[in-house]
């Protein structure tokens, strides 16, 4: 119950509507009888009301895409599947590791031999498609937006379209030398070839042009733009032209 | 589709406004709002709030702002130290006379115009306020009648510039 006369805070809570349905009688009563209280009740309900009218075209925006929270659920997830990913990429050579063989060597002997990590998540990905793309591409010019995204002023995506290969995934690998991506080419018959980028890791090490065959798997790799690249692709058809840069 | 978002959905065109009465810029307040629905996303899976769904997303969006602000401010004393400008900050908005309530209100400080807007405008009970500014309830009352004795001042500008022009 509110005593009379009432404070500055009932009058808020009056004009605010927070007030209990009694002592709101019992104030419009009170008010009815002192005009100046009344006069400034009424100025501040007319400013609310006048805020309410004014600001309610805001209500009106266009729609913005960005904001709908399907698509930023799907975004964020996207990004704890991708440290995820990360995280299984990173069991999977240690343990392909512990069996020994190639792998192993490989991941002992990076130095020795180029682009090691290209031909392992080539055959990871490309040939047991153990994980899923991170990235999907609707054409091709959509597929060199993604790759920008993580790798400023880069070589662009070599054209393989000539042999029939069409970038059709991407997904991201955490390696020693800093982040890296995998692009992966299909043509019709659903043969694949692997793009590679990475940074050249600490102690900047930029290849020459080359290639090397292991286990067969042929690699071509070269350095430029700030970057490491190879070409991954089965032996029998490592596309001779790509190296164009 | 997760339960979560239908309601977020329906809520996007206020926490708009909201954004916009905070920034005063329509592309900034979208960013605000797209990094509180982030928030809101990834806080409601360990989370459940209680109470008003409204009333939280308007604190994460204000606690933004806030901090997004502070850091802009860091920036343009920064800026005031290495370029040897005093004021960076546009002195000319304090002085600009108000027309009209509207233009009063973008006067008010932040935290004026949020308690308005939430109080007046979406009808927010003062209980909700003030857990959102984390205050007592009686700090919300005292600060929301200056607030609307500053808008009063600033809305009677309106009749007070044109008598001025025509003396000049």
């Amino acid at each position: 119950m509110i005593s009379l006369p009432p404070c500055e805070r009932d009058l808020h809570a009056y004009v605010d509507h927070q007030l209990p349905e009694s002592d709101r009688r019992v104030l419009e009563t009170w008010l009815a009888a002192h005009p100046d209280a009344a006069a400034q009740v009424h100025a501040w309900q007319q400013d609310a009301h006048v805020l309410r009218a004014s600001l309610s075209g805001t209500l009106q925006l266009p729609a913005n895409p960005d904001l709908d929270p399907a698509l930023i659920r799907r975004r964020i997830r996207l990004q704890s599947r991708r440290h995820l990913a990360t995280a299984a990429v990173l069991l999977i050579a240690v343990s392909l590791g512990g069996l020994g063989g190639w792998h192993a060597r490989e991941a002992t002997q990076p130095s020795m031999l180029p682009m090691a990590d290209a031909m392992q998540a080539f055959r990871l990905f490309a040939q047991d498609g153990v994980l899923p793309a991170d990235y999907r591409a609707q054409d091709s010019g959509t597929m060199q937006a993604w790759l920008d995204r993580y790798f400023n002023q880069a070589h662009r995506l070599p054209d393989l379209s000539p042999s029939g290969f069409k970038p059709v995934s991407g997904r991201l690998l955490n390696t020693e030398q800093g982040t890296a991506a995998m692009v992966l080419y299909e043509d019709p018959q659903g043969r694949r070839i692997s793009f590679y980028i990475r940074p050249p890791g600490p102690n900047n090490g930029f290849l020459p042009h080359g290639s090397r065959t292991a286990n067969g798997l042929q690699a071509q790799y070269w350095s430029g733009a700030g970057y490491n690249y190879a070409v991954v692709s089965p032996a029998d058809l490592a596309p001779t032209h790509v190296l164009q840069f | 589709m997760h339960e979560l978002d239908e309601p977020l959905r329906e809520l996007i065109p206020r926490l708009r406004r909201f954004a916009v009465s905070l920034t005063r810029n329509a592309s900034s307040a979208d960013d605000l709002v797209q990094s509180t629905l982030e928030r809101a996303i990834t806080r409601w899976a360990d989370k459940r709030i209680e109470g008003d769904l409204r009333a939280w997303l308007f604190s994460i969006l204000y606690r933004q702002f806030l901090d997004a602000h502070r850091r802009t401010r860091r920036y343009a004393r920064m800026l005031a130290f290495f370029t040897g400008r005093e004021d960076v900050q546009p002195s000319v908005e304090r002085t600009v006379i108000a027309q009209s309530t509207l233009q009063a209100f973008d006067q008010l400080n932040t935290e004026q115009r949020a308690l308005l807007l939430w109080v007046s405008v979406e009808g927010l009970s003062y209980k909700e306020v003030a857990e959102i500014l984390d205050v007592p309830l009686g700090t919300v009352m005292s600060r929301l009648s200056r607030a609307r004795q500053a808008l009063r001042q600033l809305s009677d500008g309106e009749i007070a510039s044109p008598s001025l022009r025509i003396l000049k």
